[in-house]
Order: C-alpha cells, then sequence, then structure tokens
C-alpha cells in the first residue's frame, strides 16, 4: 500500500527543497509520493528535471498562491 | 566523453564557495559523478571549527546569503557526498604552504590530499570548471 506525505520546503532557497525531497525518497517505499511545497520558482522546474534523470516519476506541479505543490512518485 | 564534473576552486570568496558547492551538491545528487580540488584561499574557508561569520567572507551577496539563512556550503557538499558520488581534495600544496594537515580542515569532508597532476588529468574528459 502506497503512502504519501508532504513536505513543507516553503522559505527554503534553492537547492534546499530538492535536497529535502531526496532525503525522504532514501526513506520511503517504491510507489510512495511525496508532495514538496516550494516557494522557490527555481525548484519548479528543477525537480521535474532531476526526476527525469534518474527516473523518479513527477506527477504534477501545481501553482497554489504565493508557493508550488511538486508531487513526486518513488519509481525506483 | 564522461558527464564527470571537475571543479577547481581556488577563490576564498564565500559567493565563489557557495556556488561550488552548489554546483557540486546538485551535480552529485544528480547521479553525475563529482570531484572538488580545493586550492589557494579556498582551503582557508574549509578550516575546521570555524563559525559561518569567521568562515565565510565576500561581499553583498555574502551578507545577504547569511542574513537569509541560505543553505550552508559546507552542509550542500555533505549533502552531495551523502546523496551522490562527491569527492572533494585538498591541494597538497596549499596545505603544505599553509602548514597544515588534514585534520586541520572541516571533518569528514575532505577524501584525502592530492596533487593537481592527477586532477586534471582525469578532468581531461569531463567538464571542468574554475572559481
Amino acid at each position: 500500500m502506497s503512502e504519501r506525505i508532504t513536505i513543507d520546503a516553503r522559505g527554503a532557497f534553492c537547492p534546499g527543497p530538492l535536497m529535502e525531497l531526496i532525503a525522504a525518497l532514501k526513506t520511503r517505499q517504491i510507489g510512495d509520493e511525496i508532495e514538496i511545497l516550494s516557494s522557490d520558482k527555481g525548484s519548479v522546474t528543477d525537480i521535474p528535471e532531476w526526476c527525469k534523470k534518474v527516473k523518479h516519476d513527477c506527477l504534477s506541479v501545481d501553482e497554489k498562491e504565493g508557493y508550488w505543490s511538486v508531487l513526486v512518485r518513488k519509481a525506483k | 566523453m564522461s558527464n564527470g564534473l571537475f571543479i577547481l576552486l581556488c577563490s576564498g570568496e564565500h559567493e565563489k564557495v557557495q556556488m561550488a558547492a552548489m554546483m557540486a551538491s546538485v551535480a552529485a545528487v544528480s547521479e553525475r559523478p563529482v570531484e572538488v580540488f580545493v586550492s589557494m584561499n579556498a582551503l582557508l574557508a574549509f578550516a575546521n571549527g570555524l563559525d559561518p561569520a569567521e568562515r565565510y567572507h565576500g561581499g553583498e551577496f555574502s551578507e545577504l546569503l547569511r542574513a537569509k539563512d541560505a543553505p550552508d556550503a559546507i552542509s550542500l557538499l555533505q549533502r552531495g557526498k551523502e546523496f551522490g558520488d562527491l569527492k572533494i581534495w585538498a591541494c597538497s600544496m596549499a596545505l603544505d604552504v599553509q602548514g597544515w594537515e588534514m585534520s586541520h580542515l572541516e571533518k569528514d569532508l575532505f577524501d584525502g590530499p592530492a596533487g593537481l597532476t592527477k586532477f586534471l588529468s582525469d578532468a581531461e574528459n569531463g567538464q571542468l570548471i574554475t572559481l
């Protein structure tokens, strides 16, 4: 059964949100989802690009009020 | 051509140390092998046991980085080593000139002393950036 967690990285500067995502992925099972909240504009493109490169699934990127929500599924 | 990233860090300016740490850590966590060669004034920024005010000296951006609590360069490099393939070498010449041993440097960060010849030889097939 996959789980979903949320990491609130709002206020953290690049590459902080990416590093927090990676640290969290290390502790999750394949299939688990991590929603990362970030106010850093660079992370909006960096996280999907990183997922593509290392082959995790970036499921969605949603703009909210003053921040973004990026949903990643651990694929390996 | 290999996709290795080789960073030659000579400047002790906070902004350049920070950028080197950002490039190294992001590349390493993106499954790219990275090596950083620390020499000249940059070596001084990695002295053991300094607090940020003692470690980081720079210009306007240095002040902003510290005031806004941006990710610390040492922490970024530690993350890069933890999550990726990142090696950090201390220039043996700079150590000798400074009269330092490896124990004078920030703990658990460096992979050893190294010479420029080996670093440049390894960098021949990768991408070399100098700061």
